[in-house]
């Protein structure tokens, strides 16, 4: 097994510097065996990284403890699914999930039906077979997952409990999805501008594979702040450190993509941008696993320290300079041809806005992450900056952002006229207007809240009205019922309204965060037996503490009935965990939901006389966030959905004669 | 909005200049909110010896705890205890929580807060660390002469 499992790493890296080599000689000399041998080889390579993705999850489940990774991560009495999970609990488990997507990745892409005969196709190969190469060696010589330990322990050391969670389960994996998936658009913007050809096809296709990890970046971003929520007991979901930021900087950057593209495709404009934003995001995956692997900067969920980060910097420099090489080898190929700006206030201008916002929002972020390290180099102090400078720089930024989104379906191409503009925008203004002064009077009066839920009822209408529009139009042609003609229409036109659906659930989740920023309550209190903690229409009584055991741990708990406005809503258990394998015990916390609000109670200490110590919160709309991002996922896939009816990507159709 | 009065200057001149003024508010933004929201991180040695001018700062210091003074006052949920570092400096720490997990003598305790008074530090987040905080080491072997070498070079880890 040990011969096993090691060959896989060893003879895959061999054939994914074969398969590189030969699939580059086959580009220069222009013949097709040669790429045809390489694009063998990266079957091979898919399958030398499923063997050793089998071969760990086997080494896991049977907990083999003369692994060490196996040791590391798991004990005999965990359950199975953590013991297979744990395969991405550290460092080498972890790149090998990333080396398998990318493979995955690989053979979807080379062996694709819309991609046959397509020139590009050898080019995007031999770039993401460089990415292979680098995660093959670094599998192979620094992160090694199958190390075999001197002598062989009974038992494991099991895995960390806070990654003993079903949100743990899917986090990784999806936010590895999306950081994997970055490459591809990368890959495909490189070999075009290889190719000097940047045409429709390349656009749809980069988009159409932008939008699939985009779609599981966001999943891994939600997932890990649901986590957050529920296991870390601190009532929040986002604290921005440095490693939610290392994912939030190429979804924001992958977010402009996605809209800046349009302009392309449109007007053959902002070129040189939209390559530029690809190489960024790509770029911002690499940057954010230096950031999270080595341990300069101090995080919550830093992994071992270990030199990895380096290898990864390094890697990724050598990316970015390669790539802005070739970005401005061709740059007069890109500049030819470009359309104008015909006004201030159209389509285009308000998604350039939105570029540079959404650009702007990842700089900030990426501003506050490094900043400690910026100023010890500069000043020799540490300077730290924490939530509340995230929070100040960020609000505006995104707010500012949601007014652009509100405004921008409804303007026109090309230019907008006052009296098109009346026409639009006169009702969703007006409504947000009579909405934000009712907010002022029912008693909703912080200056975030009322602008933010003001500027989201004016996206609400603006999108209201569109998706009305359309039906309307559409049934003046063919005279079909209203739910028939919105079906159609929408299956028709995917692409738009797929991220209409999105631009909704962004507007949810802001909902959400606004809520839960500006009107959460919290409260900590000592109580007696018997005594109550009052907090807004919530009275909470405790009655009882005790202990109990489950396999290894002990568990105490205290069971507290919980009432509102005098109304029984039950009886619940916040308990905390003490681990047979693990030091550090840990907060289950107790959580009421409700769409108004949910009621989070942790149980932090107690004395031998029965005295309790609570933290209680109440953050209101935290449902509304999760139905947001459930929102942005059927949005993301309605949209990448191939449906019977146009708007499929159409099959290569070149001329060129090339090696494919 | 008709761009037509402006005459010999290009529009998509224009549009750019519009996008500088938007890239300009948001660094704005990024040096307005830099100072505000800042904190600075220092040895204990070095917040003892000037503690008056950062008496209003957010400081982030770092101290090995001395279990013995630890003192907990459930009803007022006060927690009070003592950090010293390697060269014989002691600062009283008081800190309205409760014990964070895993707090006992040696471990380096994480403090965030402002030294309000003499030798004392008003903590508002209480966060311990060890060397092997999210990787499987086995805390039976925890060693607290490691984490005085360790304390040492905090940022390194």
């Amino acid at each position: 097994m040990y011969l096993f499992a090691n060959a896989t790493i060893y003879i895959g890296l061999a054939i994914a510097i074969y398969s590189l080599l030969i699939i580059t000689l086959g580009i220069s000399t222009k013949n097709q065996k040669l790429v045809d041998s390489g694009k063998g080889g990266m079957i091979a390579l898919f399958v030398c990284a499923a063997m050793a993705m089998i071969s760990l999850f086997y080494l896991l489940a049977t907990s083999q403890f003369q692994y060490e990774y196996v040791t590391d991560y798991t004990s005999s009495e965990l359950p199975i699914i953590y013991k297979l999970t744990a395969l991405w609990a550290g460092n080498a488990g972890s790149l090998l999930l990333w080396t398998f997507f990318l493979t995955l990745y690989m053979i979807m892409i080379a062996y694709s039906r819309k991609m046959k005969g397509n020139p590009m196709v050898p080019y995007i190969s031999a770039i993401l077979m460089v990415n292979a190469v680098f995660f093959f060696f670094i599998l192979g010589f620094v992160a090694k997952p199958f190390v075999l330990m001197d002598t062989v322990p009974t038992e494991g050391k099991g895995l960390n409990p806070m990654l003993q969670n079903p949100g743990m389960i899917i986090h990784p994996v999806t936010l590895y999805l999306g950081y994997v998936g970055l490459a591809v658009p990368f890959a495909f913007a490189m070999a075009a501008l290889i190719l000097k050809n940047v045409d429709d096809f390349w656009i749809k296709m980069t988009r159409r594979w932008t939008i699939v990890a985009w779609l599981f970046l966001s999943l891994g971003n939600i997932f890990g702040g649901q986590w957050a929520y529920v296991e870390l007991g601190w009532g929040g979901y986002w604290a921005w450190d440095p490693v939610e930021n290392a994912s939030f900087m190429p979804w924001l950057t992958a977010t402009a993509f996605l809209h800046s593209v349009m302009i392309q495709e449109r007007k053959n404009m902002l070129k040189v941008w939209n390559i530029s934003l690809i190489i960024i995001s790509y770029a911002m995956t690499l940057f954010g696993t230096f950031l999270v692997r080595s341990g300069v900067l101090t995080s919550v969920h830093a992994f071992a320290n270990s030199n990895l980060g380096l290898y990864f910097l390094i890697f990724m420099g050598v990316a970015v300079i390669l790539s802005l090489y070739i970005l401005m080898s061709r740059y007069n190929l890109l500049k030819r041809s470009a359309g104008e700006f015909n006004s201030f206030i159209s389509k285009e201008s308000s998604f350039l806005v939105n570029n540079l916002l959404l650009v702007g929002a990842a700089f900030a972020v990426f501003w506050g992450t490094i900043f400690p390290l910026v100023s010890e180099a500069v000043r020799g102090t540490k300077v730290t900056v924490g939530m509340p400078f995230f929070n100040k720089v960020e609000a505006p930024i995104l707010l500012s952002m949601m007014f652009v989104m509100a405004v921008c379906p409804l303007l026109a191409w090309q230019k907008s006229t006052v009296k098109n503009l009346r026409r639009n925008f006169m009702i969703p203004a007006i409504l947000a207007i009579i909405g934000m002064t009712l907010m002022v009077v029912l008693g909703i009066q912080k200056a975030w809240a009322v602008i933010g839920y003001g500027v989201i009822i004016l996206l609400l209408a603006t999108h209201f009205l569109e998706f009305y529009r359309g039906v309307k139009a559409r049934r003046k042609m063919t005279k079909e019922t209203p739910v028939v003609a919105l079906y159609r229409l929408m299956i028709r036109n995917r692409r738009r309204y797929g991220g209409y659906i999105v631009h909704l659930g962004i507007a949810f989740i802001t909902m959400g965060i606004i809520g839960s920023q500006n009107y959460d309550v919290e409260t900590m209190k000592t109580v007696g037996l018997g005594q109550s903690i009052e907090l807004r229409d919530y009275r909470i009584n405790y009655d009882r503490l005790d202990q109990k055991k489950e396999g290894i741990n002990d568990i105490v708990y205290a069971d507290v009935t919980v009432f509102r406005n005098g109304k029984k809503l039950g009886t619940f258990q916040p308990e905390k965990v003490f681990y047979g394998n693990w030091e550090q015990p840990s907060s289950e916390v107790a959580i009421i939901s409700s769409v108004k609000e949910d009621l989070y109670i942790v149980l932090s200490a107690w004395e031998d006389n029965g005295k309790a110590t609570f933290v209680v919160k109440v953050n209101p709309m935290m449902d509304w966030l999760w139905f947001g991002s459930f929102m942005i996922v059927i949005g993301a896939l309605f949209a990448l959905w191939n449906g019977k009816y146009g708007n499929v990507t159409p099959r290569y159709t070149g001329v060129r004669k090339e090696v494919s | 909005m008709d761009l037509k009065g402006v005459g010999l200057m290009k529009k998509n001149t224009l549009v750019m200049l519009g996008g500088f003024i938007i890239a300009g508010a948001i660094v704005f933004l990024l040096m307005a909110a830099t100072p505000g929201s800042s904190g600075v991180e220092l040895t204990m040695k070095e917040l003892l010896a000037t503690q008056a001018q950062h008496k209003d700062d957010f400081v982030t210091v770092e101290g090995l705890l001395m279990e013995n003074t630890i003192k907990w006052i459930p009803d007022k949920i006060q927690l009070k205890f003592d950090v010293k570092d390697n060269h014989g400096n002691v600062m009283h720490v008081i800190y309205h929580g409760t014990k964070p997990d895993n707090f006992s003598e040696g471990v380096i305790t994480i403090l965030q807060g402002a030294p309000t008074k003499l030798n004392t530090f008003q903590a508002e987040s209480v966060k311990t660390r060890c060397p092997s905080k999210y990787e499987g080491k086995d805390m039976k072997n925890y060693d607290p002469e490691k984490h005085k070498q360790l304390l040492d070079k905090p940022t390194k880890k």
